[in-house]
């Protein structure tokens, strides 16, 4: 008779080899999510400087009434949601509409539609590099062209009030458009033919086939294309440290790009951290509203 | 047993050959921004490297991310340099977080003080001011100036009308009275030219608050009270909000959307003339007069920041500092010993980069090496810096801030000057200045 081995191996049960995989992964998540989750609610907390020698000095609520307490934090959220309302709104409605278009057969469609979804795959730091030479107001190619063939005068698209967070907004719609593009035409896919043969034999018009097939159908997927958006909108940095820098003044520095300057300019964690505390309460309570709305449209 | 051996012996050789290895040689990392100066050094650190064995290798950052990348290291505990060269608001705030190595002992020994200009002593290496406390050397002797076009300056048509329009003679602006008129008398948008280009951009470091106040200090305005540090009432004094009001007209005469002008921008523009007149720290000097960078090379020439009721130039340049993380103090200290030696300076200096040696700055061939060191010498005098306290990037963030948004319109510049001593007054009780 041969004996089983006395491996180490066999002595480990079955539920303890289970543990023992999926340690890694929670060793993985314990320091690189869960332990900075939990270090950074405490220096929330906490008056400290990552950039001092000093150890954190635990001050209650002190940060958060600071935070609630500056005028020119609430400036920054008003930027910041007029940003997400505008980006996102523009980027669902054109996504949309394109994904439409692209939603039938003709010559060239697969090509078109990888030309669509090329933006999202650069890098948006490489893309604000780019949108801010084409909108410099001496150099660009924008107002170049606005000169050349119309005769408009130099236009300051990164510089001015009027045009800073609206060019911010156009740069996000060029890159993230696509992404609904992508989940539309998705949803669109879905929806069974044999829904719009039927309409066509009882004569059913374009508006009513969108209204009752189409629009019933990718709902939920539109839903969650626009959570996610909105969800991304709210952390968004690279474009505004690249295109205006926060200016003119600080009109565009939305919420994700003050808590970088407080964190690595002025070095304050603590007050850094508490403000993206106040954010991830925020994305979280909308995506909640979000959650609840495609349940219920999922429901009927 | 015998396998175990063999594993032994093969971990104690591994041991030693990398022991070997690092005791023969060691490579310092220096650390500053990506630019001329830094390439210069690191050409020298071969004769370092020639005399010691010891190697240098430069780590270059861009201007703009130059501040956070340092100080992101240093608050980790650990850098990736063992030199680096801050500039000299940031000594404070990198002195107080315990990140630089403390030289007093053998700067004292090794550094003559009365061989350099003070300002660079007492900005580049001590802290506090007049601690005797020393965490750096004198490297760079930048300071804020400024270049014309001088094929715009001497046409006499240009001449003849200007004397006709001001009264008096077009040349190089000696206070920012005149500059003013000269910005006016170049703006002409139809040929798409203008007068000056300035760095107007909100940030702290290499933005608005670092040309605004050469003209704020020689408008007779100072940042606050020395001692008690209470600000208001002098920032905001009527020499503070006249030199406000004077910055914001002058935006007229820049070119369209230069509120985000920092060193790139303003370069280009004086590079392919779209301004007659253009401010920057002057170590940026070789991109202006490189044919291949900039169409007007060989027409432009520079000045020093005018004077108004007083002088003062804007300093910049940094010092040669240790980081307090590195494993090699000895050999970062000489290197320190081998950049003070005259034979380097004088290399240094050659190779056209601002000296803080006095007896360089003062010896007529020093002019012969580069365009900006006759600036540099009429200068060096008159440099002032700002708030060398850790609290410096966000009061010259809130500076910076506000009046770029004055020079847009949202805010007068009384206005601007009140709200920026009230913010900067709220940053220091903060900090705990006023206990």
């Amino acid at each position: 008779m041969v004996g089983i081995r006395n491996t180490w191996a066999n002595r480990v049960s079955e539920r303890g080899m289970l543990y023992l995989f999926l340690l890694p992964t929670f060793v993985l998540l314990l320091f690189l999510v869960i332990f900075p989750l939990i270090w950074s609610l405490y220096l929330s907390f906490c008056q400290y400087s990552a950039n001092a020698a000093n150890p954190p000095i635990f001050v209650g609520i002190r940060n958060f009434s600071f935070i609630f307490q500056q005028k020119e934090i609430w400036d920054r959220f008003a930027v910041t949601g007029k940003f997400v309302a505008m980006a996102v709104v523009v980027e669902f409605f054109l996504g949309f509409f394109i994904a439409m278009l692209l939603n039938r057969e003709f010559y060239g469609k697969g090509v078109l539609t990888t030309l669509f979804i090329l933006p999202m795959m650069f890098s948006p730091a490489v893309i604000g590099k780019f949108f801010r030479f084409m909108m410099d107001t001496n150099w660009g190619i924008i107002n170049y062209i606005l000169g050349k063939l119309f005769g408009i005068p130099k236009i300051a698209w990164t510089t001015s009030y009027e045009y800073a967070l609206p060019s911010i907004v156009v740069a996000d719609v060029w890159i993230w458009t696509p992404f609904i593009v992508l989940l539309s035409l998705a949803g669109l896919s879905s929806v069974p033919k044999y829904l719009y043969e039927a309409a066509d034999v009882d004569r059913a018009s374009g508006w009513f086939k969108f209204r009752y097939i189409t629009l019933p159908y990718v709902a939920p997927i539109l839903l969650l294309a626009v959570l996610f958006r909105t969800m991304d909108a709210f952390r968004f940095f690279d474009l505004v440290y690249v295109i205006t820098e926060g200016g003119p003044g600080y009109s565009t520095q939305i919420i994700p790009f003050y808590i970088y300057k407080l964190a690595f300019s002025y070095w304050h964690t603590g007050q850094s951290c508490a403000l993206a505390y106040v954010l991830l309460i925020i994305i979280i309570a909308l995506s909640n509203i979000y959650i609840t709305y495609l349940n219920r449209l999922r429901r009927t | 047993m015998k396998r175990m051996s063999w594993v032994l012996l093969v971990c104690l050789v591994i041991l030693l050959w990398g022991g070997i290895a690092s005791a023969e040689e060691v490579t310092l990392t220096i650390t500053w921004a990506a630019w001329a100066p830094m390439d210069t050094l690191i050409a020298l650190a071969e004769d370092f490297t020639a005399k010691t064995g010891i190697k240098v290798k430069g780590d270059p950052v861009p201007w703009p991310q130059y501040h956070d990348k340092v100080f992101t290291e240093f608050a980790s505990g650990k850098t990736s340099f063992d030199i680096v060269l801050p500039d000299s608001q940031w000594l404070g705030e990198a002195v107080v977080g315990g990140h630089l190595v403390d030289i007093t002992e053998w700067f004292n020994e090794k550094v003559k003080k009365e061989d350099f200009y003070e300002t660079f002593i007492t900005s580049f290496c001590e802290y506090p001011d007049g601690s005797g406390k020393y965490y750096g050397i004198p490297a760079l002797g930048d300071f804020f100036g400024m270049c014309y076009r001088t094929d715009l300056f001497n046409d006499p048509e240009e001449k003849k009308a200007f004397q006709e329009k001001y009264g008096y003679e077009l040349k190089v602006p000696e206070t920012w009275s005149q500059l003013r008129d000269i910005a006016q008398f170049f703006t002409r948008p139809e040929k798409n030219l203008y007068g000056v280009a300035l760095w107007q951009a909100p940030i702290p470091t290499a933005g608005l608050t670092d040309e605004f106040l050469a003209c704020f200090w020689s408008f007779g305005a100072e940042l606050w009270d020395p001692g008690s540090k209470k600000v208001k009432g002098y920032l905001n004094s009527e020499a503070g909000k006249a030199a406000a009001r004077y910055w914001v007209d002058l935006y007229q005469y820049c070119p369209p959307g230069s509120a985000n002008y920092s060193m790139d921008e303003a370069n280009t523009a004086m590079q392919q003339g779209l301004v007659a007149m253009m401010g920057t720290y002057l170590a940026f000097y070789p991109g202006l007069v490189d044919p291949s960078f900039s169409a007007y090379w060989d027409k432009i020439d520079f000045f020093a920041t005018p004077a108004e009721k007083n002088w003062y130039v804007q300093l910049g340049g940094q010092g040669l500092s240790i980081s307090a993380y590195t494993p090699y103090k000895k050999e970062a200290l000489m290197f320190l010993e081998w950049w003070l030696s005259p034979e380097t300076q004088w290399k240094w200096a050659q190779a056209g980069m601002f000296s803080c040696m006095k007896s360089i700055v003062e010896d007529d061939q020093y002019l012969e090496y580069a365009p900006v060191n006759k600036v540099a010498r009429v200068s060096y005098p008159h440099l002032k810096d700002y708030w060398e306290i850790p609290q410096y990037n966000e009061m010259g963030t809130v500076m910076a801030e506000i009046l770029n948004a004055s020079i847009l319109g949202k805010y007068t510049p009384d206005e601007a000057m009140d709200l920026i001593a009230e913010k900067h007054e709220e940053i220091l009780e903060r900090a705990g200045y006023y206990k």
